[in-house]
């Protein structure tokens, strides 16, 4: 990441988190607990696409533990944060042209891959980390179907979200 | 060939990390899963100390795994001490199979009472409230090492000699019932004739017939079945009746279980005032290994006057 791109990325970093805890979290204490909306992982999503997989890891811990300070739930964001900076490249993967991203993708976002393709990558990549989440927050393969049932729904709440804030705020770098 | 971003980036990390701090410069060098497992762990560690929930699950499972644990460990700890506990165990049925043997030789009767005291038949003085137990038997635990039941004349070899107190002419047994006789002995091993050899003859009784007693003989073919004679045609011998040793050989203890009577008695041909019984033995000869030498403390002597009987009747 050079200076011209960290600032955007920061930005998203505390926007993002402080959208988290401040309106989502507290929609979902009033809507229902089937009403989990995911919106930070966005921040590792947009994060450089050449930035190595360390970083990603690094940086999904980190805005995972912002949260989870936010909302007293310690250990369980920056887990389902880390893990989906380790499988971002993994989820990208599949949509990713022949012989992998060019300097001319510097994000994966809709004005350099296309609403196609990051709606397709980004439905894998939220899946990843949305699965996970609910899986270290119940913490028990008893729970099994709960958390089965819980993905689904917040993966469906999460992805009619994620075309709104990039339709908001068009990221590009 | 045009390098791909994540070529270049990757390139590029790796030739800038001088300045970086030696567990990023690590954790960059083994790429992104050593972090990835690093951090995790981290969460992990988070998770189960800070999360009441997660601490909660976290110390049941490992209270559940760790007693599993322990548990497997105590089993392959005791499947390796497994002969010293089948040594002590021995021992252990030598002195209560001793004690009950002996409890049974003493049991007597108050006169004309029902009631029943300890009592030491062989003691001079005659008096029914005495309550001194002198021990007649003792029993040294053996394994059977070789064993025959196809012949007319079978023998064992049991893995105990004269170096363990092994005398001819004792008795062997197992828990479930009678084995044979010692016959020859040396320093470490003693043959056994069986049960079920021609020449075996063991004086038993039937304790449901007021002990009435008889002989007990093998006359080959089934390995399971011997044969009791002597016992008058009076008695009403039912079929699985028990059948347990008499105690007036000398070398078996009175009361061992030999077996049950099979099927309804019939005269004797040879002599009909008297029965011919089939018992079924509740040893099985073919699955015989553990068994007992027993010692009659008492044989010495009682063969010296069993000596005179003999010298008398000449």
């Amino acid at each position: 990441m050079n200076g011209s791109n960290i600032t955007p990325n920061i930005i998203r970093f505390i926007g993002l988190v402080a959208v988290q805890v401040l309106l989502l979290n507290q929609m979902t204490n009033t809507v229902g607990e089937y009403f989990n909306v995911l919106l930070y992982p966005l921040f590792i999503l947009f994060l450089p696409l050449h930035l190595p997989t360390p970083y990603l890891v690094l940086l999904g811990f980190a805005i995972g533990i912002s949260v989870d300070a936010s909302i007293a739930t310690w250990g369980v964001h920056a887990s389902a944060g880390a893990f989906s900076g380790f499988m971002r490249s993994i989820a990208f993967w599949p949509f990713a042209p022949k012989g992998g991203f060019s300097a001319k993708d510097p994000i994966f976002a809709p004005a350099h891959v296309g609403w196609q393709t990051f709606l397709q990558g980004t439905a894998l990549f939220m899946a990843f980390h949305i699965l996970w989440f609910f899986t270290f927050s119940y913490f028990a393969p008893v729970f099994g179907w709960d958390i089965l049932k819980k993905t689904v729904a917040s993966w469906g709440f999460t992805m009619i979200f994620v075309p709104l804030y990039v339709a908001m705020f068009n990221p590009k770098k | 060939m045009e390098r791909t971003i994540w070529q270049r980036s990757q390139l590029l990390s790796l030739s800038h990390l001088s300045p970086s701090p030696w567990l990023l410069q690590l954790l960059l060098r083994n790429g992104g899963f050593v972090t990835f497992l690093l951090v995790e762990i981290g969460c992990f560690a988070i998770m189960v100390n800070f999360e009441t929930r997660h601490k909660e699950i976290w110390a049941n499972t490992t209270g559940i795994f760790g007693g599993r644990a322990l548990e497997k460990r105590q089993m392959a700890s005791d499947y390796f001490s497994l002969y010293e506990t089948a040594d002590s165990l021995a021992h252990i049925v030598d002195s209560l199979q001793a004690r009950l043997s002996n409890a049974r030789q003493v049991q007597v009767s108050i006169r004309d009472t029902f009631f029943l005291v300890n009592y030491d038949s062989l003691a001079k003085t005659d008096s029914v409230r005495r309550k001194t137990i002198r021990p007649q038997y003792e029993f040294i635990t053996a394994k059977s090492i070789k064993n025959s039941i196809a012949g007319t004349n079978n023998w064992l070899i049991i893995n105990r000699g004269s170096k363990d107190g092994i005398q001819a002419d004792m008795a062997v047994v197992s828990p479930e019932g009678i084995v044979g006789i010692v016959r020859h002995v040396g320093t470490n091993f003693s043959l056994v004739m069986s049960v079920l050899h021609l020449q075996s003859k063991i004086s038993v009784a039937l304790p449901n017939q007021k002990n009435a007693f008889g002989s007990l003989t093998w006359e080959g073919g089934n390995p399971n079945e011997m044969t009791l004679r002597y016992i008058p045609q009076h008695f009403v011998v039912q079929d699985q009746e028990p059948v347990v040793t008499s105690g007036y050989s000398l070398m078996f203890p009175q009361g061992h279980p030999v077996g049950k009577v099979k099927g309804s008695p019939k005269p004797d041909p040879e002599n009909p005032y008297f029965l011919e019984i089939t018992v079924i033995l509740s040893q099985d000869m073919a699955t015989v290994r553990d068994v007992a030498v027993v010692k009659n403390l008492f044989k010495a002597e009682l063969d010296s006057l069993q000596l005179k009987i003999s010298n008398n009747e000449r």
